[in-house]
């Protein structure tokens, strides 16, 4: 914890940060451990669960962060020869049922193909227990020699009785500190177990994923249909190659109707989530890295998809996800509140470290981008439900949009650590020839909330608040689920690729002329040579 | 040493040329060092300054045109905190917990009105013949200084990304000032002139006090950005034209304001000259500052290396290098068309009604649905 308040967001200390040049040595100067940064590598065995990232990635350039500190020796304490650092915040996880539940465990494990360490989870935590039975132990026959110690004594007893003490304490403090090490270590380990997973879902990789729905067929065209890319061009909508100057490669620029169709695809899917209920939200885009890691990303890991900014703990978020899963973190919210529903416009920012390939051409993936993104807080019994009702609201505004696509129920092998069950949206993009994926729905159930705090008070007590403590029902964890409304480049992409005409202008979807002026097409802007 | 020479004579002559080789490597290394020195220096040097320009610190700044007067209230005016507390418009305490002070979450009809302020001074800018951009928000550092700013000095604004040279944008001015960068443009080309629409990241590095409470300074909010790349004749003009566009928009939204020629003093490094808007805030009980035009000259241009060709030989493009008219830097102006949560501050304090509620000006309506007034969602007590 107190390498965490070190980094206490005010801005007189990131400017003095800011002066330093960057590179890990930074690190150095304000006492944080490299150590940590290796030992946070180790957990990077996690799943990523960003949604974009399918391939097993190799370490980008931006990450020299890690790999420079992987060549500095490092100062650990560790147990039983194993590096332990102290985890900035603990996760509420349930390890009696974990316990009880372990062969379950261990199945899940293997089929997401986690490499979480289950048996050494178990381990740890019976040495925990007995170690904490030990602890209670000691502290009873102290409290028993205080006892003796309040009446009279003879001298030479009361010496006995002062060294008994003495002896007590010591191997008190020697045994706390055992606890604290054994508890740092069960929380990093445990905190590796990914979600658990809905009996309905594939078991496999990635191919085993099924498709749960398809609507619509490829359109068919009459003429040599050209990729976003190219119709960006002609049309004058994208800016890659001054972007690659200012910014480096993946960055762009929008331009003309690009800007316009970008500002009526956020407008229009904010309003039609809206009519469903939500409650529209704009967030921060810069979050605390503990918050980035309770709801299941890695801002260090290897690999890591996150951008952190330098001199500080804070890091740019992959998805609004992330700051709204923070509202509510360590809460105790009323039942009546529940569920909480949110839709959040934000930019997001992803490292894509590791992505190469014709896969990532153009728009398709960038570092930057916006999204518009919806967020539920709800009762664990009704997390299945609203997991439906997310996936149709995705279905309705890309069938609204009139594109082409399928919804798949995606394999425990594919799955992010949070997610229970996750569903993907690939929709038919005629330029690059395939499927693309356009969104992702997870229901997380508890994983989140267990991380980030958030419980809810069931209400047969709610209606007596003062009644006392032991007349309220115990808290619960809120299941959390979030969904993609609209990624704008890849629902660019589509409908770029999909509403282009022999004349090469592109048909604006009807949903959308409201929003962008009423205008029907984006036509050419310089003479097409036939 | 190409002819035929004696041996003695040679020997004395290739001792010449290594003694002279020897010296030049050694002069070229000061040539290198003095001139990296000189680069380091003069960059420091600000622009020049428009002869009209007051001279002196920022109570020397003059006032060039005031609109509107202050509105009087027939009961107690409210700050845009405790409207937005009211009608459950911000996330302040939530945002310090997961990011850190000065972030926020919008929520409700602010939402709306951020993207009803953004779509409507797009639409109103472009009406006026810029070309829309959105940029990224992640630049090469050297970008960021091109521009004039400084992203590793002391009190920096600026965010840099950890093991990159990137930064996050304080402004579009810098992305959009790069799109040009090392180029030659045709002089048919000018002027060039772009609306773009981003988010910014501002380290505010040492600004404390009241007058950062809420939304006034915040680490991250959208903005609308005005950036002209002209010929040096016309940048007076454009300058003009920029004020105007911003007087414009500010008087359609029924804002009282004071339009400032910015004193000697306080001019960022780059401008040549810079009018900054202050609109009156009830709610705080003073003007604040609302948006700035800057007209850069030359100064950011020479370090972005964005030149034109003058067009007497832009008809004779390959008629060999001795024709073409030598290039020339063009001059850059930027303004604010729309910082949004300054804005905000603007249009909620300004008009707050007796019951609480906010009435949205008719301009936006059209962009947020047709919505009259943002009402209280608790009931109030009188």
């Amino acid at each position: 914890m107190g390498l965490q308040c070190f980094f206490g967001g005010t801005t007189i200390q990131t400017l003095r940060m800011a002066v330093i040049p960057a590179s890990s040595s930074s690190r150095f100067i304000f006492g944080k451990p490299l150590s940590k940064t290796l030992t946070l590598n180790s957990l990077s065995r996690r799943c990523s669960s960003i949604n974009y990232l399918k391939k097993p990635p190799f370490t980008l350039l931006i990450k020299a962060f890690s790999s420079t500190a992987e060549q500095t020796a490092p100062s650990t304490e560790s147990v039983e020869n194993r590096s332990v650092v102290k985890p900035q915040w603990k996760a509420a996880i349930d390890f009696k049922w974990i316990r009880d539940n372990k062969d379950a465990v261990a199945l899940n494990i293997k089929n997401r193909n986690s490499n979480a360490n289950l048996e050494l989870v178990l381990e740890l935590y019976e040495k925990m227990l007995a170690v904490q039975k030990e602890v209670e132990r000691l502290r009873g026959e102290r409290n028993v020699v205080a006892n003796k110690m309040k009446g009279k004594l003879e001298p030479l007893e009361r010496q006995k009785l002062v060294k008994e003490g003495k002896n007590l304490k010591d191997g008190l403090i020697t045994l706390e500190e055992d606890l604290l090490k054994l508890s740092d270590e069960l929380q990093q380990e445990a905190q590796c177990i990914p979600n658990m997973t809905h009996p309905d879902v594939p078991i496999g990789e990635e191919d085993c994923s099924t498709m749960r729905k398809m609507v619509g067929s490829p359109h068919e065209f009459s003429f040599p249909v050209k990729d976003h890319l190219q119709l960006g061009k002609e049309l004058d909508l994208f800016e890659f190659d001054a972007a690659a100057e200012v910014s480096g490669s993946k960055f762009y620029y929008l331009k003309n109707e690009a800007v316009m169709l970008e500002m009526a695809l956020v407008n229009w899917t904010l309003s039609e989530v809206m009519k469903r209920g939500f409650t529209p939200l704009t967030t921060p885009e810069l979050v605390r890295s503990s918050v980035v890691e309770k709801c299941g990303f890695q801002p260090r890991g290897e690999n890591t998809q996150v951008y952190t900014v330098e001199g500080s703990d804070q890091c740019l978020i992959g998805t609004a996800e992330i700051p709204v899963g923070g509202i509510h973190m360590d809460s105790i919210l009323a039942e009546s509140m529940l569920p909480l529903k949110y839709v959040a416009f934000s930019h997001c920012f992803r490292t894509e470290a590791g992505a190469a390939g014709t896969a990532t051409r153009g728009l398709y993936r960038v570092h930057q981008f916006s999204k518009v993104e919806m967020f539920i807080l709800c009762q664990p019994e009704e997390s299945e439900s609203y997991h439906e009702e997310l996936i149709k609201i995705e279905e309705d505004l890309f069938s609204s949009l009139g594109l082409h696509y399928k919804t798949i129920d995606m394999a425990s092998g594919d799955l992010g650590a949070p997610a229970y069950r996750k569903f993907d949206v690939e929709a038919w993009m005629p330029g690059l020839g395939r499927y693309g994926e356009i969104s992702s729905a997870s229901n997380c159930t508890d994983y989140q909330s267990r991380r980030l705090g958030i419980r809810y008070r069931p209400s047969e007590s709610s209606t007596n608040p003062k009644k006392g403590k032991g007349k309220l029902a115990p808290t619960k964890f809120v299941h959390t689920l979030n969904a993609t409304a609209c990624a704008i480049p890849r629902m660019i992409i589509c409908l770029l690729e999909n509403y282009q005409q022999k004349d090469g202008s592109v048909v604006i979807p009807v949903p959308l002329r409201p929003f962008i002026g009423g205008l029907e097409r984006i036509a050419p802007k310089f003479p097409q040579d036939e | 040493m190409k002819g035929k020479l004696e041996p003695l004579e040679r020997q004395k002559l290739v001792k010449e040329g290594k003694n002279l080789k020897d010296g030049l490597i050694t002069l070229e290394e000061d040539l290198l060092k003095l001139s990296d020195e000189l680069q380091q220096e003069a960059q420091c040097i600000p622009n020049m300054t428009h002869p009209d320009v007051p001279i002196g610190e920022e109570d020397c700044s003059t006032m060039r045109k005031m609109v509107g007067s202050p509105h009087e209230f027939s009961f107690p005016v409210k700050d845009h905190l405790q409207l937005g507390k009211e009608l459950d418009l911000f996330e302040f305490d939530a945002a310090a917990e997961v990011s850190g002070s000065k972030f926020y979450y919008l929520k409700n009809e602010a939402v709306m009105l951020e993207m009803a302020l953004v779509n409507w001074t797009l639409s109103e800018v472009m009406k006026r013949g810029f070309t829309p951009l959105t940029t990224p928000e992640l630049v090469r550092s050297s970008v960021v200084e091109k521009c004039g700013f400084q992203p590793r000095g002391e009190n920096t604004q600026v965010y840099t990304v950890e093991g990159s040279d990137q930064c996050l944008i304080g402004t579009a001015e810098i992305p959009v000032g790069g799109i040009h960068m090392d180029s030659i443009l045709a002089e048919s080309m000018l002027p060039l002139k772009y609306v773009a629409f981003s988010h910014c990241f501002r380290t505010e590095a040492g600004a404390a006090g009241t007058a950062t409470r809420g939304l006034y300074r915040v680490h991250q909010f959208s903005k609308v950005e005005m950036f002209i790349l002209c010929q040096p004749e016309e940048s007076e003009s454009y300058h003009e034209e920029l004020i105007k566009i911003e007087e414009d928009l500010f008087s359609s939204l029924g804002l009282h304001y004071k339009t400032i020629d910015m004193a000697s003093g306080d001019l960022g490094a780059p401008a040549y000259r810079k009018f900054d808007v202050e609109a009156w805030m009830p709610g705080l009980g003073r003007y604040g500052e609302i948006s700035s035009a800057s007209n850069c000259t030359d100064y950011q241009s020479r370090r972005l290396g964005i030149r034109y060709r003058p067009s007497e030989s832009s008809t004779n493009p390959k008629k060999g290098k001795g024709k073409l008219a030598p290039t020339k830097f063009v001059h850059t102006l930027n303004a604010t068309a729309c910082a949004i949560p300054r804005m905000i501050i603007c249009l909620l304090e300004n008009y707050q009604q007796k019951d609480g509620s906010v009435v949205i000006p008719v301009p936006l309506r059209p962009f947020i649905g047709g919505l009259e007034r943002i009402a209280p969602k608790f009931p109030q007590d009188e």
